[in-house]
């Protein structure tokens, strides 16, 4: 009979860290993932075709139509969960945009400093100096109405953000000591800004990217809420809250759709705001919400 | 070169004596850079990009005749090279001509001065709104750190910047105007109330000026659902700066002498706390104000208030290129002039900020 060590037992490592177990994080983290495989299956589990105009037109939420039905006899229920897809995947593919052009952009402007980093940060305060949808709504206006018009217009004025973080975070980075000590010991700048920057930089942009999403399905939905993205039958939440608010009376028209944006929407800026508190308690973008444009550390 | 040195010398001498106008002259001329850039931008965009705006404005009918679609190209100095048309579009600005709307056949200018002080109203309601809300609750959130209010606040704030304003403001509607009559519906008067004699715009001052008691009630009562709406975002926004500033006053020594000797908590917090705190959430209001002026265009839509926010929307639908690019234009210099305004105040409210 050994006893066991008390301290052992204590000391063991749980098998999720304490930081990773915070309620807002894994709220979060559920709704995104719900709303993920909805995504995903939506096909298969709309109880009826989202496009299909076969049931009494704008009939109140019963059992066969839980959520009702729309002016062209549509199921509002399958629309919504048909909307899933397509929000969801414009939301992470703007999000990649902005993060390819605004990162790089940042990346660049934070490592060769001088000229570069002057230009650079001057448009990126143009364009801040537009209020964002009248920006995008000019872009739209320009390249016709359209959802991929839209998104193009949402990542032309949603890069500075990104630009602006990743800029600050390779600056603080490569003015570090432990970046200094490493390139006396003779490891290139580049391998400097592979390993270290780079490690440095992922936390906060994972973070940022998580608030992009959210902010860009509000955006993007937006859009089309003002007939400039999503063009008709499409099932898009934006549009199908525009139609609610033509059959004003008909409450459930924009309720449903409105509140799946409202939830996947904060679904990510629970994740977004767990995860800076897991990944550094520093905060180091400490108060950036998505649409805020003080981000700068 | 001599000249450089000297103006560098004229500058530093300036700087020691009158830092606050030296701030402002460099403000303002950096101002300029970014209204140029901010032409170029608004240019380049509805210049550079295939949408054709003559078969926009003339019709598919009309824009079949070549005479019709040359005639309206020759108009608007469509027809000469990119360059020379943005030269001409610059000389047009600094003289204050912002083009001629093809919707209200008005020029630009002329159109956003009918159309802003509704804007400003809306927007200026709302922003009072979310700073006084705002404030208050960053501050209590601050003061109970790690709290149950604290957490409660931050659920709240994620919230309120994850609801698309667009379907608040119908829910809004719905359910005061619809369901409960409590408030008036859409616009900014009842269609009976005869409007008041314009002064500033703002139909609630301009009914206090002409004595008209009614017409005042029946305009605040027309303000209330939009701007409480408009303000559920950025009074999120200014609840998380709010609270984060105050946080970072409440660690300062100062703050704690204050207390250790015996102040009472309203005073430390009034003159010590939210003083010293007030500088940066000034600046986070600016900031905000973009957020604002974005809901707006929302929210207009779906309250028709006749703002910048609805002309901004028909003008895009309508692909109708001097009124979106003039319309951007006075709204991006608003906001950089009242940001500017902002950046002086701070600097006036807080010495410890350095002018250079």
């Amino acid at each position: 009979m050994t006893a066991i060590k008390p301290s052992s037992v204590a000391l063991r490592r749980p098998r999720i860290p304490q930081r990773w177990r915070e309620p807002l994080l894994i709220t979060g983290a559920v709704v995104v993932g719900l709303w993920i495989i909805a995504a995903v299956l939506s096909p298969w589990i709309t109880p009826d075709n989202p496009l299909a105009q076969n049931a009494t037109p704008l009939s109140a939420p019963s059992v066969h139509h839980l959520f009702g039905t729309d002016e062209n006899g549509r199921d509002v229920l399958s629309r919504v969960i048909s909307g899933a897809p397509v929000s969801l995947s414009l939301g992470i593919l703007l999000v990649v945009l902005e993060l390819v052009i605004g990162g790089t952009l940042g990346a660049i402007a934070g490592y060769f400093g001088g000229w570069l980093d002057e230009i650079i940060m001057r448009i990126t305060d143009l364009v801040f100096a537009f209020p964002t949808i009248l920006l995008a709504m000019v872009v739209v206006a320009a390249l016709g109405p359209g959802l991929f018009h839209s998104v193009i217009a949402v990542a032309a004025v949603g890069w500075p953000t990104q630009a602006r973080v990743v800029r600050s975070l390779v600056r603080t980075t490569m003015q570090s000591d432990y970046v200094t000590v490493s390139r006396l010991l003779g490891s290139s700048s580049f391998r400097a800004l592979r390993v270290d920057v780079v490690r440095n930089v992922l936390g906060p942009v994972a973070v940022l990217a998580t608030l992009g999403v959210g902010n860009a399905i509000l955006l993007l939905s937006g859009l089309s809420f003002l007939g400039l993205g999503a063009r008709p039958p499409m099932a898009e939440w934006g549009s199908m809250v525009a139609s609610g608010s033509v059959n004003f009376q008909d409450w459930w028209l924009a309720t449903f759709p409105g509140l799946a944006i409202l939830t996947v929407v904060m679904g990510f800026n629970f994740l977004g705001d767990g995860l800076r508190d897991a990944l550094d308690p520093r905060s180091f973008i400490d108060e950036a919400l998505p649409g805020s444009r003080t981000v700068e550390p | 070169m001599t000249m450089a040195i000297l103006s560098v010398r004229a500058l530093k001498r300036a700087r020691t004596r009158h830092p606050i106008a030296v701030f402002v002259i460099r403000r303002l001329l950096a101002l300029v850079a970014l209204a140029l850039g901010i032409s170029l931008v608004s240019f380049v965009l509805t210049h550079l990009v295939p949408g054709n705006p003559a078969v926009a404005n003339l019709g598919q009918q009309a824009s079949n005749d070549p005479a019709a679609v040359h005639a309206f190209e020759a108009r608007y100095g469509l027809d000469k090279p990119l360059p020379e048309q943005y030269v001409i579009y610059v000389g047009h600005l600094l003289h204050g001509d912002l083009g001629v709307s093809e919707q209200t056949q008005r020029p630009v200018l002329t159109d956003m001065v009918s159309y802003a002080p509704p804007t400003a109203e809306l927007a200026l309601t709302a922003m009072f709104i979310a700073v006084v809300v705002g404030v208050g609750l960053g501050l209590s959130a601050a003061l109970r750190h790690n709290g149950w209010l604290d957490r409660t606040v931050r659920i709240f704030t994620l919230v309120g910047v994850s609801i698309p304003i667009f379907w608040f403001a119908l829910l809004a509607l719905y359910i005061f105007y619809l369901r409960f009559g409590i408030l008036p519906g859409v616009g900014r008067l009842a269609p009976t109330v005869q409007p008041p004699p314009t002064v500033t715009g703002f139909a609630t001052i301009d009914s206090l000026l002409a004595g008209q008691w009614s017409t005042f009630v029946d305009a605040v009562s027309h303000l209330i659902l939009p701007a409480v709406v408009l303000a559920a975002p950025v009074t999120s926004l200014i609840t998380r700066f709010a609270r984060a500033a105050v946080l970072e006053v409440l660690g300062n020594d100062y703050v704690n002498a204050a207390r250790a000797k015996g102040l009472p908590t309203h005073t430390v917090l009034l003159r010590h706390v939210l003083r010293a705190a007030l500088s940066s959430i000034i600046t986070v209001a600016g900031l905000a104000l973009a957020n604002v002026l974005t809901g707006t265009v929302l929210v207009e839509r779906i309250f028709s208030w006749p703002g910048i926010g609805q002309y901004a929307y028909n003008s895009a639908i309508n692909l109708d290129l001097p009124s979106i690019m003039g319309a951007t234009l006075f709204v991006a210099i608003v906001y950089t002039l009242t940001n500017l305004v902002v950046d002086v105040l701070y600097t006036v409210i807080d010495p410890r900020v350095r002018l250079a």
